[in-house]
């Protein structure tokens, strides 16, 4: 039994090879169809995402090099590639190693972003395909389900995905450990540029419905407002607006600051000392630092959301050492059920071993008691069957406990010469 | 959290069990030692607190809730443990068994509120000095904690007034018992200072004078005032109504 990943990721090949060996999503079915074919048995799963493709792939029969060697040659028939072409770039992890490298993938340990949440759907969308190609075998179907868990179990125990990791999801964030409902919150954008309607956008996607758009051009911030339903204002009304904003940002190429201090406590007083989120993401500063010093404003600039921004990708790197943690300890349990299934065929032979000599038995002993009445027959049978059954408890739960302790090939080989059963 | 509540659930329960005993034995309310009183208030706390948990996002505030609880139970086991072996002094009327329970569901709130505060200052520090890791993420918005405030300010202090009436009334039908100067009473008095004083609070609030990280810092400071100048009360006993003397 041979468990193979391979494939490539963005720490091993750049995105020039990526893009050859990426499966279009409506193909990864009939990719998945072919590779089974072509292996004649087994399981397999194809993941392919932005930032990697591999092929899982479980077979009872064929070891881990002939798998190997079979799916970079599909690779290479399915890409129109020679597999010289990709060959060196791909990374390989067998049976156990396998299993870790699924369990990291699934619980983000693995990706370019640490805690990203998306590459488990997508692992889950990988599956599916699988499933509906009747691809996944039942180790495939266990091995899956166990990522499942334990990606879950990776996110729920540790802090991998909390914090942000990019500058205008940090403002939202930010935004949301304030406020509580974004959507009865208005936002006020002073001046204009590509990070302030990021940021601007971020915040729409979780709710902020009322946008005010300040702006020395009256044209330019009619432009930006629109598309949002807001409200353009020119710059000289500024300060007359400013206690609107609960949220301010500030991104004007003004050469000095235009927000004072003097300028929020009005503010303040006007909206009743109600908090406001100012994020300066202006350089040179538009916002005087001594606004951040006031009660109820909460004031960012560029370096402060990076620093934020640093402080949560730091957390999630230690959290992954958690998650390591969590992936060893599902990595042993499948290994204990990988044992299992190993012993099953063992395990089975025996028992239609002892029912065939008890069938033999049985029909002896009843030739020699033609007087029995059927229900004395049911009985008798019905008693060799019980003492089959509890001669076997006993060495099927001893096999199972030193297979989850042993070798189980040596352990199995043991067995099958005590029992006087044929080598599988 | 679950278990958490679960336990705490548990806890609140022993303590209505040790109220519910001492009432049964003694055949009077156990309101009036101050583990009874401390006991009532843990009780009242955790009755408000379980069904907070069930709101998902102000389940962590309840961490701010139950340490000092746990404290308060294991100080007041300590210390005030030969109470429990006394018999409650008697309640001349429903009317007082009233007041005082009243007075400690208001404290609870208090309390609650106060502890609140402490989230809230804790979290707008965190997020003043730009440090967001920790528990600061699990923390409920500052919009959420001040409502929360507010909310328990609002339903605390008319009750504590409310109470302060009662007792007026109840002062009326037993002049005897608590003396001619009873106004004067250090208990008396820190009950009046305790009403202005989140009188304040609840209008300052309201009127957006104190709001923020002040109001949190004014509950948060004043209300461990009350409870250390109560405790010392309590110690020095100081708790008599008729401190100033008998009525002749």
């Amino acid at each position: 039994m041979s468990l193979l990943v391979t494939g490539l990721n963005h720490h091993t090949s750049s995105i020039t090879v990526r893009e050859k060996l990426a499966f279009r999503a409506d193909t990864i079915p009939s990719a998945v169809f072919e590779l089974r074919k072509r292996l004649e048995n087994g399981g397999v799963v194809i993941l392919s995402t932005c930032n990697r493709v591999e092929v899982y792939v479980h077979h009872g029969v064929l070891d881990t090099d002939t798998l190997f060697e079979r799916v970079c040659e599909f690779l290479a028939d399915w890409h129109k590639l020679a597999p010289d072409d990709f060959k060196s770039s791909l990374y390989t992890y067998t049976n156990l190693e396998a299993v870790g490298h699924l369990f990291r993938v699934a619980g983000s340990l693995d990706s370019m972003v640490l805690g990203e949440a998306q590459i488990l759907g997508q692992v889950h969308e990988a599956y599916l395909t699988s499933q509906a190609e009747q691809a996944a075998d039942k180790v495939i179907h266990q091995l899956f389900q166990k990522a499942f868990g334990i990606a879950k179990s990776v996110r729920s125990e540790t802090e991998i995905g909390a914090g942000n990791v990019s500058v205008s999801s940090v403002a939202v964030d930010l935004a949301a450990s304030i406020f509580e409902d974004l959507s009865n919150k208005t936002v006020m954008i002073i001046g204009s540029g590509q990070m302030s309607e990021l940021t601007l956008k971020s915040l729409v996607s979780r709710g902020v419905r009322h946008v005010v758009v300040v702006n020395r051009n009256t044209e330019r911030a009619q432009a930006m407002a629109e598309p949002y339903g807001g409200e353009a204002l020119p710059f000289d009304r500024l300060e007359e607006y400013l206690h609107r904003g609960d949220i301010i940002i500030s991104s004007t190429a003004a050469p000095r600051f235009i927000l004072h201090p003097e300028q929020f406590q009005r503010a303040l007083k006007q909206r009743g000392q109600e908090p406001m989120f100012v994020i300066d993401i202006a350089v040179p500063r538009d916002v005087e630092p001594g606004v951040g010093e006031l009660d109820n404003v909460y004031l960012y600039n560029m370096d402060d959301l990076e620093q934020v921004v640093g402080e949560n990708l730091e957390t999630r790197r230690q959290e992954a050492a958690r998650g390591m943690g969590i992936v060893q300890r599902g990595v042993e349990q499948f290994e204990q059920w990988m044992r299992g299934v190993v012993a099953e065929p063992t395990i089975t032979s025996i028992a239609e071993e002892f029912h065939r000599i008890r069938q033999e038995e049985l029909a002896k002993t009843l030739a020699a008691l033609p007087d029995l009445t059927e229900k004395q027959r049911q009985e008798v049978a019905y008693l060799t069957e019980r003492v089959v059954k509890r001669m076997l408890q006993s060495p099927m739960t001893q096999i199972k406990h030193e297979i989850g302790h042993h070798d189980p090939h040596t352990v199995l080989h043991l067995v099958r010469r005590l029992f006087g059963l044929k080598e599988s | 959290m679950g278990w958490t509540v679960g336990l705490t659930a548990l806890g609140a329960l022993c303590l209505a069990a040790v109220l519910g005993l001492r009432w049964a034995v003694y055949h009077r309310v156990p309101l009036t030692t101050p583990a009874d009183s401390i006991n009532l208030m843990v009780l009242c706390c955790t009755l408000i607190m379980i069904p907070m948990e069930r709101k998902e996002n102000l389940r962590p505030l309840i961490c701010f809730y139950l340490h000092p609880l746990a404290l308060l139970c294991v100080l007041t086991a300590v210390l005030a443990h030969p109470d429990l072996h006394s018999e409650p002094r008697e309640l001349r009327s429903s009317m007082l068994a009233l007041h005082v329970g009243m007075v400690f569901v208001a404290y609870a709130l208090f309390f609650m509120a106060s502890m609140t505060s402490l989230a809230y200052i804790f979290k707008a520090r965190h997020l003043k000095h730009h440090n967001t890791t920790g528990i600061f993420h699990r923390l409920p918005s500052l919009e959420q904690l001040d409502g929360t405030l507010y909310r328990l300010t609002r339903v605390g202090y008319p009750l504590f007034g409310a109470t302060l009436i009662l007792g007026l009334v109840w002062t009326h039908t037993d002049r005897a018992l608590l003396g001619p100067h009873w106004y004067l009473a250090p208990k008396v008095l820190l009950a009046i200072v305790m009403a202005v004083f989140f009188s304040m609070a609840f209008h300052g609030r309201r009127t957006g004078l104190l709001r923020g990280p002040k109001l949190a810092n004014f509950i948060f400071v004043g209300f461990s005032l009350f409870l250390a100048v109560y405790v010392a009360m309590a110690l020095l006993h100081l708790r008599e109504y008729n401190f100033w003397g008998n009525a002749p």
